[in-house]
């Protein structure tokens, strides 16, 4: 195990220092926008890699395995780019052969948007210098498709590939990747890659798919500091490469995987948050009895309004006072525009409030045996801070409450102080990821007969008084509907559509887990692995993939044009790595697709076998989740859009 | 035909005279008599009135309003036994349509004409249709207050009233755009001046008015207003309402549908003041901090109006044009220029290098402010002994992505210091720069405040930045008399006007702070939003205000069944509080969700409502009728009940079941 573990530290240098090679050479013909960050980009890296090495012996076999996967596919995508540029197609009756056969080698290796549009324009790049700098040529127009474009189409379109491909070097040229180590609630760890436009609900999304568990909306990423003891949950929308960018380089913290029933709480039961301060007594009724159909009302006043109400929340906490460790009990309010203390004397009237913190700054956590370290008075306690912060410092505020039911509310509410709607959005979408089935288990029982029931009517028919109410129709059908829809949709929608990831489908994974080892599916979306590369850099045990044939003749119709313009999604996993322990290299690895029937048997693959004719906008959609950058940032992001907007018109 | 007659002259039929009176209520209008029977239609009886007059004259929009009765004779198939009118009855011939003066959410004053024969449902609802208001259930008129001080208001300056009694809306059909205001504004300059006023923000108010206007002290003073609340179900005229009275529009119901910046500019203005007005008159509280943000979406938003940004300009149809813009704006820079340049131009980003004085505070130091070479680049802020060593190792290097930057400003002390507040992993370190001239001040700082949101000088955004804090300052220099100092666009007007910070708060603020305390604080909380378009920073001000604890609370001084005293019953639009009067504690919440129904017993004024669970309600109220209480309950009901699908029809008949039912009494 130890020599394994070396061989593999060693190749893991080689690849590295190639990948770099690669990278760099590869960089300085496409545009190399010179990182606006580079000691940055290069600290991050560090701290990745710092994090796998130390973590290498800890890693298991299969999880080195798919990392692996992750890094190889790394480096031939971008041996890939070159080979490709330097090939030069001059077979040319290969012409459309390469980019299918790319899509079938995807169909193994799990490329995506970039990495295909280079392949599938070029053919068209007949007398190219060196193809990265292709997009500034102007080149001729490509040979007439099949179904024949008008002039200015063409012209349009061959621009806009063009374009596409520019844009997609230069973004590329500047993600960031990071290794992360997640811990797992067994104790284990997996480590991935998270590019730095992926959102904590992307990095969930690939767990799910890496370890096969329910797709509760309980999951979620969580991050720990063990130094202050304090934890808190990543939200869905929060960006994953930027929060861990803010740990110092010899951090303790840690990244973690587990459920928190904490995380949409106040979306299952809102009236625990909403309904729940005000006469302590009839509380406990409400809070349990409250029926489905009253929960959808409460939570779409509460949360699709106009503006988002935060449930009203006020009354008396401990204060850890600057540097000492002594406490002191203040009463405090929550308003949307922060948390607010009454000083001493003065009522509670809004006029008199002194402000104690906005939250535009801070983060909330929640604090570990506060009591402990801190003397608090009770363990219940939540922390704000800056999120650089990562030592102590006066600049923390801690706050401890009498109990774990006030705990919650408080830390709830300041989150739905700050994040407002965002939070909802996040829960609609992990409840139409994890199907219409949870979501109707945790709201009880009563859904059937909200089903059947009248949208309006009187509910109490029989007495006649002046004013009768007219059930309000709390749209609870409706937002089933929606529900369901959302279901629907996710299930046929393709990936890069509404709120799926760019590279990322995700309900036809399932199907799949069938298949014999479970594939590690990549989602990095700017990497591609060439499966020719790939036996090569594979340690031992590595399994020989068939390289598409060459020598395959009658080549088959030039693809549509949509196809030059939007190629056939590239297929979701990469044939598995084979794991160095289990003699995985027994397995026969899945046999690529003939490539003369590439994109039928891309589509109508087992493996993907719902997809829709061609999913439109796909390619550009890799792009847009992408953190600020520089200046150029935002016009490139205007151009996307532009792009996109086209994506439609054909 | 009634009136026969035998030859001495005596009347043989039951006929007998019928005396009406023509013109509006007036006990000196002239009068015709008619010869009537019980028989007559009041259709003939119209007719035989206007032969009668013998003036050439539209009478269409005349009918008879019976005075004792206190209503329309509308039926024209009814006869007038049927009406039971006899002999005695005063009744005026008059138009149905009269000239209010209407007091806008903005507090301007606007004369037309509306119906005095329609429910006032009806009537709000065409009032709203004229003014491009949708959603109109949401508002109601309330009676002017009564001014008790005549004799002081004599010197108050005759306002602007703006006219459009002129204007006919042609029934039926939605008004359609034109020139990009609804056409029926569109005849006269006047009535484009009138839309104008009705969809742009209206200027700060002059804050020793704003001193002088009564304001609520209490909650019971809240309660005031809501007695005011005019019948939705009866007409003006049975309301006492008379021709050329003053009534007020507000937004009754604060559960507003479908707010749409796009097609609503009018609705989401008024509304934006109506809120605004609430804010400065204290009407609701709010906190410091939330004030400043208050103030802060004001000032940007009048300084939007100004300018006449109004809208977004050409947002509406990008598409492809869009997409040719962004080809050719690509084809320049890829084709048409040598890679070298695409580089420079996407990468180079703009630094600033000074001599700055640099503070930073430390325990046990006494240190001061001493020059530094500071060099400022990308997000990162770095400082030098001198110029000479700016190659080598700075002193400090501070990335100020994520920092606090407070502005610490004395335009007249000529002190410009930018207060920093620099997270780090081990906290936060605090330090001052201290530029020496506006300019300088506003380069840095523009570029301080981008940083701290991620975004280099670079940035689009850092000349309008720029532009901003110079406006702003002159804003504070104002105050000492100069001002248009030829730095900021919008010319020497903005400064001239010397926008007074206390127009923007609620005068409370103005007895807590002096206006140059004020200003930076209101800057502080610009920052975050200067980037609004005008719609937007209206629809941020409405947000900040529905997002106010107190938001959306009508309140009224009821006594509840069993309690013998006084206490407060705020209604929203989804619960009942009970709050103690004298503290302004929530005694208790019901939330209408829970309600089954709710019954009012006109005769002893009390209203018993009944919850889930045998919970039952009673109260009497004290300080409005209640029927307003009613139609407040049946008005959030109503309004819960709307849908998104079924678009803008409304259900008047349900409204008027809902908020009804008294008439019977």
């Amino acid at each position: 195990m130890g020599e394994s573990n070396e061989d593999i530290d060693q190749m893991f240098s080689t690849l590295l220092g190639e990948m770099d090679l690669l990278t760099q050479s590869l960089g300085v013909d496409t545009l190399p926008p010179p990182d606006p960050k580079p000691p940055r980009a290069e600290f991050n890296y560090s701290v990745g890699f710092k994090d796998l090495n130390e973590s290498l012996n800890a890693l298991e076999d299969q999880d080195l395995d798919a990392l692996m996967a992750d890094l190889v596919a790394d480096i031939s995508e971008a041996e890939q780019r070159t080979i490709q540029a330097q090939k030069e197609f001059s077979q040319n009756q290969h012409h459309s052969t390469p980019p299918e056969a790319s899509d079938c080698r995807g169909a193994a290796s799990l490329s995506y948007g970039a990495d295909t549009t280079v392949v599938s324009v070029s053919p068209y790049e007949d007398d190219l210098p060196p193809p990265p700098a292709d997009p500034m040529l102007d080149l001729p127009l490509p040979p007439p498709p099949p179904e024949p474009l008008s002039q200015e189409e063409e012209e349009a379109q061959a621009k806009a590939d063009k374009i596409k491909l520019a844009l997609e070097k230069l973004k590329e040229a500047k993600v960031k990747k990071l290794v992360v180590k997640v811990h797992m609630d067994d104790n284990s760890t997996k480590s991935l890659m998270v590019d730095e436009r992926q959102l904590a609900r992307d990095v969930l999304d690939n767990l799910f798919e890496k370890t096969h568990c329910d797709y509760n909306v309980d999951w979620c990423l969580y991050e720990i500091y063990p130094e202050l003891q304090i934890e808190r949950i990543f939200e869905d929308h929060e960006n994953v490469v930027e929060v861990l960018s803010d740990w110092t380089r010899d951090t303790e913290n840690k990244v973690l995987f587990l459920e928190k029933e904490e995380k949409y709480a106040v979306f299952k039961n809102p009236q625990n948050f909403y309904l729940d301060n005000k006469g302590k007594k009839e509380s406990k009724e409400t809070s349990e009895k409250m029926n489905a159909r009253n929960k959808e009302s409460l939570l779409e006043e509460s949360f699709c309004g106009t503006s988002v109400i935060v449930p009203e929340l006020e009354g008396a906490l401990y204060l850890k006072e600057d540097g000492k460790k002594s406490w002191k009990r203040r009463y405090f309010l929550l308003r949307a525009s922060g948390i607010y203390y009454v000083p001493k004397g003065k009522t509670k009237t809004s006029r008199d409030l002194a402000c104690f913190i906005q939250f535009e700054n801070v983060n909330i956590y929640y604090g570990i045996q506060h009591k402990m370290k801190y003397k608090s008075p009770t363990d219940y306690c939540f922390v704000l801070k800056h999120p650089q912060i990562q030592k102590e410092s006066q600049y923390i505020k801690y706050l401890c409450c009498d109990d774990a039911r006030t705990l919650n509310q408080w830390v709830m509410g300041i989150r739905i102080a700050k994040y407002g709607k965002t939070l909802y959005d996040n829960y609609q979408r992990a409840v139409a990821r994890a199907g219409l089935a949870s979501r109707w288990t945790n709201l009880g029982t009563v859904n059937a007969a909200t089903l059947t029931q009248p949208s309006t009517g009187p509910k109490t028919g029989s007495i006649q008084p002046n004013g009768q109410i007219p059930q309000a129709a709390p749209s609870v059908s409706a937002v089933l509907q929606e529900a369901q829809r959302h279901v629907g949709t996710s299930k046929d929608q393709k990936p890069g559509l509404g709120n799926q990831e760019p590279g990322a489908p995700r309900e036809h994974h399932r199907p799949k887990s069938s298949l014999p080892p479970p594939p590690p599916v990549r989602r990095s979306s700017d990497t591609c692995a060439s499966p020719a590369m790939a036996p090569k850099s594979k340690g031992p045990g590595s399994c020989s993939f068939p390289a598409p044939p060459e020598d395959f003749l009658p080549p088959p119709p030039p693809p549509p044009p949509e196809d030059c313009e939007l190629p056939p999604p590239p297929p979701d996993f990469v044939p598995p790595p084979p794991p160095a322990a289990d003699g995985g290299s027994a397995l026969p690895p899945p046999p690529p697709p003939p490539p003369g029937l590439c994109q039928e048997a891309t589509r109508s693959s087992p493996v993907v076998p719902k997809r829709p004719p061609v999913p439109p906008k796909r390619q550009e959609n890799p792009g847009l989740p992408s953190s600020g950058g520089g200046g150029e940032q935002d016009f490139m992001s205007d151009l996307m859009k532009a792009l996109q907007k086209r994506g439609n018109v054909p | 035909m009634a009136g026969m007659k035998t030859a001495s002259g005596d009347y043989i039929d039951s006929s007998w005279e019928l005396r009406v009176f023509v013109g509006e209520e007036d006990p000196e209008a002239q009068s015709v008599t008619l010869r009537v029977t019980g028989e007559s239609h009041i259709g003939g009886v119209l007719l035989k009135i206007v032969e009668e007059i013998n003036r050439k004259q539209d009478w269409s929009d005349h009918a008879i309003w019976w005075e004792q009765k206190r209503r329309w004779l509308l039926q024209t198939h009814w006869t007038l036994d049927k009406y039971g009118i006899l002999a005695d009855a005063r009744l005026f011939f008059g138009p149905q349509h009269r000239p209010v003066i209407l007091r806008l959410p903005n507090r301007r004053a606007l004369r037309l004409h509306t119906s005095f024969s329609k429910p006032l449902f009806q009537t709000v609802a065409a009032i709203c249709r004229l003014l491009s208001i949708r959603h109109p259930e949401e508002l109601s008129l309330l009676r002017a207050p009564e001014k008790k001080e005549k004799k002081k208001k004599e010197k108050e300056p005759e306002e602007e009233v703006y006219d459009l009694t002129k204007v006919v809306l042609a029934g039926g059909v939605a008004p359609t755009l034109f020139r990009g205001m609804p056409a029926h504004f569109s005849d006269s300059a006047q009535t484009e001046a009138c839309y104008h006023m009705l969809s742009r923000p209206q200027p700060p108010p002059d804050p020793l008015l704003l001193q002088r206007l009564p304001r609520p002290s209490s909650l019971s003073d809240k309660t005031q207003l809501h007695s005011r609340w005019l019948d939705s179900s009866r007409c003006l005229m049975q309301q006492g309402v008379k021709a050329g009275d003053v009534l007020w529009l507000r937004f009754k119901y604060y559960s507003f549908f479908d707010l749409d910046p796009k097609t609503d500019p009018v609705r989401l203005t008024q509304l934006y003041e109506q809120a605004r007005w609430d804010l400065l008159m204290e009407e609701i509280d709010c906190t410091e901090e939330e004030m400043m943000v208050f103030a802060a979406l004001q000032y940007h938003i009048n300084k939007l109006s100004q300018s006449g940004e109004v809208g977004e300009p050409a947002a509406g149809d990008m598409g492809l044009e869009d997409l040719d813009a962004a080809l050719n704006n690509l084809e320049v820079k890829l084709e048409g220029s040598a890679p070298s340049d695409v580089l420079d131009s996407l990468t180079t980003i703009p630094e600033l290098k000074d001599h700055l004085r640099i503070f930073r505070p430390r325990k046990l130091t006494l240190k001061g402010y001493r020059q530094h070479w500071v060099v400022f680049k990308d997000t990162t802020l770095s400082y030098y002994k001198s110029q000479d060593e700016a190659p080598g190792d700075p002193i400090q290097q501070l990335n100020l992505k994520g920092c606090e930057v407070v502005p610490d400003v004395n335009v007249s002390g000529q002190k410009f210091c930018i207060k920093l507040l620099v997270p780090s992993p081990e906290g936060m370190s605090e330090i001052y720069l201290r530029c020496q001239d506006e300019q300088q001040y506003a380069q840095w700082m523009a570029g301080c405040r981008l940083a701290s949101k991620g975004r280099t000088m670079a940035d689009s955004s850092y000349a309008s930045e720029v532009q901003a804090i110079l406006a702003f300052l002159s804003l504070q220099r104002a105050g000492g008399g100069g001002g248009g100092s030829g730095n900021h666009p919008q010319g020497p007007e903005a400064s001239a006007e010397g926008l007074n910070p206390y127009g923007l708060v609620a005068p409370r603020f103005q007895r807590k702070f002096k206006a140059k305390q004020l200003t930076p604080r209101i800057l502080e909380a610009h920052q975050n939003v200067a980037q609004l378009s005008l719609p937007e920073a209206q629809l941020r001000f409405i947000q900040a205000w529905q997002s106010l604890p107190d938001f959306g609370i009508s309140y009224m001084v009821v006594r509840f069944k069993g309690s013998r005293k006084d206490e407060i019953l705020g209604i929203a639009n989804n619960r009942l509080i009970r709050i103690d009067l004298a503290v302004g504690d929530v005694v208790k919440t019901w939330r209408f969700s829970n309600m089954r129904q709710w019954n009012v017993n006109w005769d002893i004024r009390q209203v018993a409502i009944e919850f889930d669970e045998h919970i039952n309600v009673a109260f009497s109220c004290v300080s409005a009728s209640c029927r307003i209480v009613h139609e407040y309950i049946g008005g959030y009901i109503f309004l819960s009940t709307r849908e998104r699908a079924r678009g803008e029809e409304l259900d008047e008949d349900l409204f008027l079941q809902l908020t009804g039912g008294h008439e019977a009494f």
